[in-house]
């Protein structure tokens, strides 16, 4: 997927609620490369435009495992704190 | 593989910057494309309102474009380019800093780059040939005698089936007089060697052919290829040499080639030879010294060539134990000339770490001098940690600038450095190797050398750029906070310590430039006992046929000839009216002697001593002019078989005697080995007669030496050397005594011609060369010194302007004022020249107490030695004491009001 692309599915799977800066989404892209947790290659659109398209590797896809869970046990925590307070 | 692709990625935003660049603008222009295009069919907008929306949305394009730039890594880079333009500045901004640091800078380059490189030259393993790093020579150690067993031919043909080894060949050096076009004849320097060694230098011949197999049969003609510069000098580049006969000593051979320019293999000769390997009937540890030589065979390492030929080894050990049970043959590359060079690893180590050593030295002066400079710039360094540069980016401009100055150290360290390799390295190496050099040795620099130089320079920009730079940055932050801008720097006692060594090194220098030069001295006052200036001394060589082909009936029927020809040619000389005297010796006067251990058998309570001896013709006094001081010269009959005498020199009467008239005694004269244990089979000889002393002992060492001398028939034992006695002029007689010697015997070779005087003229040019070097390396110390001195103090006084104005003010003297500001530095400065002192002391102790100066009255300093290092010391006070001068009239023209103002 090339990064407009992202962007917009970042917005429609969130339904509006991730408003990314969407500027800085490629200094992100960039430094996630950079650490060889995605690749990129220049495709071509179906409407005929030159895009750089991103793919996740393997690497990526266990980092990416790695940091869901520790989202997942973060967001466990703050809840058990608040619904206790 | 996800960390390939992240390397590569690296290593694209970092090589190609342009291409990333192009490629974020692409991504940007692409994506600001399809987001108006969207709102243009979502929002309904027109086409220029959709554009201003999604430039909004996206943020600022700079920034981003920014970001990504710092993304790549690379944003250091153009900091270090920006430090490294400033750092050029300052060289201008700074000459007298520049021109002194960066000297001192370069004289630690230039030896680093010359030593690093010469001694690659002596212990490189490459060789400038084809797969050259695995042509191999095979030596044999001979663990009884310790050291190496060369007439290795009959383990030669054993070794032809190895495996692990092709074009397994041998050669030996020999001795070939070759008369060349104008029919004059000279030695050129000659190898028998096997035709393998063309497949290993696989050079083509410039005319003709190379030698074949076919050359080296039994009955074969004699057949000779000759090297380029012979063919240009001899022949004058004759190009119909191939298939003339050539006269060789008293042989001809016929020329089946010329060799191109730069071919020297196996080592640097000049003329080859067919050698003749499978003689027969050929037994073990005979023959004469052969080097054998070859390639490593395909798939095969040193470690298995080295298997294979210590099993062949075991098996000759088997089969000749007598001879072969302590022979190990060793597989070594081919430009080790030693199986244990675990010294010269050893030196090697420890000149890199005092090259190394010497760097730090000069540049911690330099540091000094940058640190000084910086201090200077204090407020300028604060203002810029005001405006958020962090300590590491000050620490990095300061170092970039000592990179500047060590860049520009290196440019001109390297370029001395090859003009010193170019000039003096050939003639300095060739004097210590005693002959021609390897052809692979190559006095242009080479990539590691110049690296080797690029990391001093690196370890030189450290030293004198980070160590100041972290001193003069640290505590920044307080003293912002304080509001303090100047007066935070201090010298500490690290650069006191820096002034200090400093001064104790231009102390003790020049006192080894005294011992070297007194060393000169006194070897070029070496007296020999005779007027050396009115002889000649010449090397002769013989060529005697190869040894593993002579029978007995054959050497002596060769000594016979060898004899004969040399009497003719000493009757030939003494007809001339230019010589007064012809006679012949085994080692000239002054050079170096055999040793053997003598003990007075008469006289048992006299300790046995080691004495240098010569073997001398029956004339060899007379010609020498010396006077026979008791008893009786030698005589015809002394040269009897079973008879066996000798005479002695005044240092024997002295250092083996005591004194005593040794004519008349017996004395037993032994190598000093295990097998001299048997005392009855060793030879006793009478003592006959006393000559003075007539330079047994080496003019190179100061001690004096005890000398016998036996009588002999020239040409019966190895060396030979011959003494002409001139009448005027000795030089001139010089091509007189090549002429007859060809004239008489074609295989007699004229090799050297010396006059007697001169055999100390390449010692002394050596001593001559360290004398400038370390002369160079004291100015460098001296400077060093004076600057870093000057540095310090301008600093101090400029620093402490308002301190000296208050203290004017309220009455202090001008005395009062230089005190205070001198203080410091002499104290720095006496400090340094009795280090410098104490050091002259413990080096002259240590030297006095070594092998070479023991007992010779070196490193014993005499009264007048200390009145002169006193003295020298008042000196360096007193140079020293000059680099303060400016400073302290700086302080004294203080005016109290101006410096009150001074903020």
């Amino acid at each position: 997927m090339h990064g407009w692309g992202i962007s917009q599915r970042v917005q429609q799977i969130s339904d509006g609620g991730l408003e990314l800066n969407q500027g800085s989404l490629y200094p992100a892209l960039q430094r996630l490369e950079k650490d060889g947790l995605i690749t990129s290659e220049w495709g071509t659109t179906d409407n005929n435009r030159r895009a750089r398209y991103y793919r996740i590797t393997a690497s990526g896809r266990k980092a990416l495992g790695d940091e869901l869970e520790s989202w997942r046990r973060f967001a466990a925590g703050l809840e058990a704190v608040l619904r206790t307070s | 593989m996800s960390w390939l692709d992240a390397a590569r990625t690296r290593a694209r935003l970092v090589l190609s910057p342009r291409a990333s660049e192009t490629r974020t603008d692409e991504e940007f222009r692409f994506h600001l494309d399809m987001e108006t295009d969207r709102l243009v069919r979502e929002a309904g907008v027109s086409h220029d309102e959709a554009r201003r929306r999604a430039l909004a949305t996206f943020g600022g394009v700079h920034n981003h474009r920014e970001s990504m730039r710092d993304g790549r890594g690379t944003a250091w880079f153009s900091g270090l380019s920006l430090d490294l333009k400033l750092g050029f500045r300052m060289l201008v901004k700074y000459p007298g800093l520049t021109l002194i640091g960066g000297l001192a800078m370069a004289f630690g380059i230039w030896f680093g780059a010359v030593t690093f490189q010469m001694f690659g030259m002596i212990t490189t393993t490459k060789l400038p040939l084809p797969s050259g790093e695995r042509i191999v020579r095979v030596e044999v150690w001979d663990s009884k005698a310790l050291d190496e067993e060369d007439r290795t031919l009959y383990d030669y043909q054993l070794w032809r089936s190895a495996r692990s080894l092709t074009d397994l060949g041998a050669y030996r050096d020999v001795g070939a007089n070759l008369v060349g076009a104008d029919g004059g004849a000279k030695p050129e320097k000659a190898a028998e060697i096997t035709a393998s060694a063309f497949r290993i230098a696989r050079d083509r011949p410039l005319l003709g052919r190379v030698l074949d197999e076919s050359d080296e049969r039994a009955g074969a003609a004699p057949v000779v290829l000759l090297g380029h510069d012979v063919w240009v000098e001899r022949f004058d580049r004759d190009p119909r040499i191939v298939g003339r006969n050539v006269q060789i000593g008293n042989g001809f051979a016929t020329v089946v080639g010329v060799m191109p320019e730069g071919y020297a293999f196996p080592m640097s000769h000049e003329l080859w030879l067919p050698l003749r390997t499978d003689v027969p009937g050929l037994e073990p540890l005979r023959g004469g010294a052969i080097t054998v030589f070859g390639r490593l065979a395909p798939g095969m390492t040193f470690e298995s060539a080295q298997a294979e030929f210590t099993a062949l080894g075991r098996r000759l050990a088997a089969e000749h134990p007598t001879t072969h049970a302590q022979l190990q043959p060793h597989v070594l590359p081919y430009t080790q000339f030693s199986v244990n060079d675990t010294d010269m690893k050893a030196m090697m180590g420890l000149t890199y770490f005092f090259v190394v050593a010497l760097m730090v030295i000069v540049c911690s002066t330099v540091a000094l001098l940058l640190f000084a400079r910086a201090a200077t710039r204090e407020t300028e360094i604060l203002v810029r940690s005001a405006l958020g540069a962090s300590r590491r980016r000050i620490v990095a401009q300061l170092f970039a600038e000592a990179l500047v100055l060590a860049g520009v150290a290196t440019v001109v360290g390297l370029a001395a450095a090859q003009l010193t390799l170019s000039v003096w390295g050939k003639p300095y190496l060739e004097m210590g190797w005693g002959t021609q050099l390897p052809f692979w040795v190559d006095f242009n620099l080479s990539p590691t050398s110049i690296g080797y130089a690029l990391a001093l320079a690196v370890i030189g920009a450290v030293v004198a750029g980070v160590m100041p730079a972290r001193k003069i940055t640290r505590g920044l932050g307080t003293r912002l906070r304080a509001g303090t801008a100047g007066g935070g720097v201090s010298f500490g006692g690290v650069w006191t310590a820096v002034i200090v060594v400093q001064i104790a090194l231009t102390v003790m220098f020049p006192s080894v430039v005294m011992l070297v030069r007194s060393e000169s001295r006194r070897i070029a006052s070496y007296d020999a006992g005779f007027p050396t200036q009115e002889y000649l001394g010449v090397t002769l060589g013989v060529e005697d046929g190869q040894e593993e082909t002579l029978t007995p009936e054959t050497r002596a029927a060769l000594g016979i000839r060898i004899r004969t020809s040399l009497e003719a040619l000493r009757t030939r000389l003494e007809a001339e009216p230019g010589v007064a005297g012809v006679t012949f010796v085994d080692a000239l006067p002054g050079d170096s002697h055999d040793a053997l251990r003598a003990e007075v058998v008469s006289l048992p309570e006299i300790r046995p001593r080691w004495v240098a001896i010569a073997s001398a013709d029956l004339s060899y006094f007379d010609v020498l002019k010396a006077p026979v001081l008791s008893g009786r010269a030698f005589s015809r009959a002394d040269l009897a078989p079973n008879i066996r005498v000798v005479v002695v020199d005044q240092g024997f009467v002295d250092l083996v005697m005591a004194g005593r008239n040794p004519v008349g005694h017996r004395v037993r004269l032994g190598t000093g080995q295990a097998a001299d244990s048997n005392a009855a089979s060793l030879p006793v000889y009478e003592i006959v007669g006393v000559v003075k002393e007539l330079g047994m002992a080496s003019a190179a060492m100061p001690q004096r030496e005890a000398g016998v001398y036996l009588p002999a028939v020239p040409g019966s034992h190895g060396s030979l050397k011959m003494i002409v006695r001139g009448r005027a002029d000795s030089l001139s007689i010089a091509p007189r005594v090549r002429e007859l010697a060809m004239v008489v015997d074609p295989a007699i070779r004229v090799e050297q011609i010396t006059r007697l005087d001169q055999v100390t003229t390449p010692l002394l040019w050596l001593l001559g060369l360290w004398t400038k070097i370390i002369i160079g390396l004291t100015a460098v110390a001296l400077v060093l010194s004076l600057a870093g001195i000057y540095a310090v103090l301008s600093y101090t006084v400029a620093r402490r302007t308002r301190e000296i104005g208050v203290r004017v003010a309220l009455g202090a003297s001008a005395r009062r004022v230089i005190t205070s500001v001198f203080k410091r530095p002499l104290t720095q400065v006496t400090l340094g020249v009795i280090a410098g002192i104490v050091l002259i002391v413990l080096a002259a102790t240590a030297a006095g107490k070594s092998t070479q100066f023991r007992g010779t009255g070196v490193g014993v300093l005499t009264l007048g030695d200390a009145a002169l290092l006193v003295g020298y010391a008042i000196l360096m006070v007193g140079v020293c004491t000059l680099a303060c001068v400016v400073p302290t009239l700086r302080a004294l023209r203080v005016q109290p009001t101006e410096a009150l103002r001074t903020e």
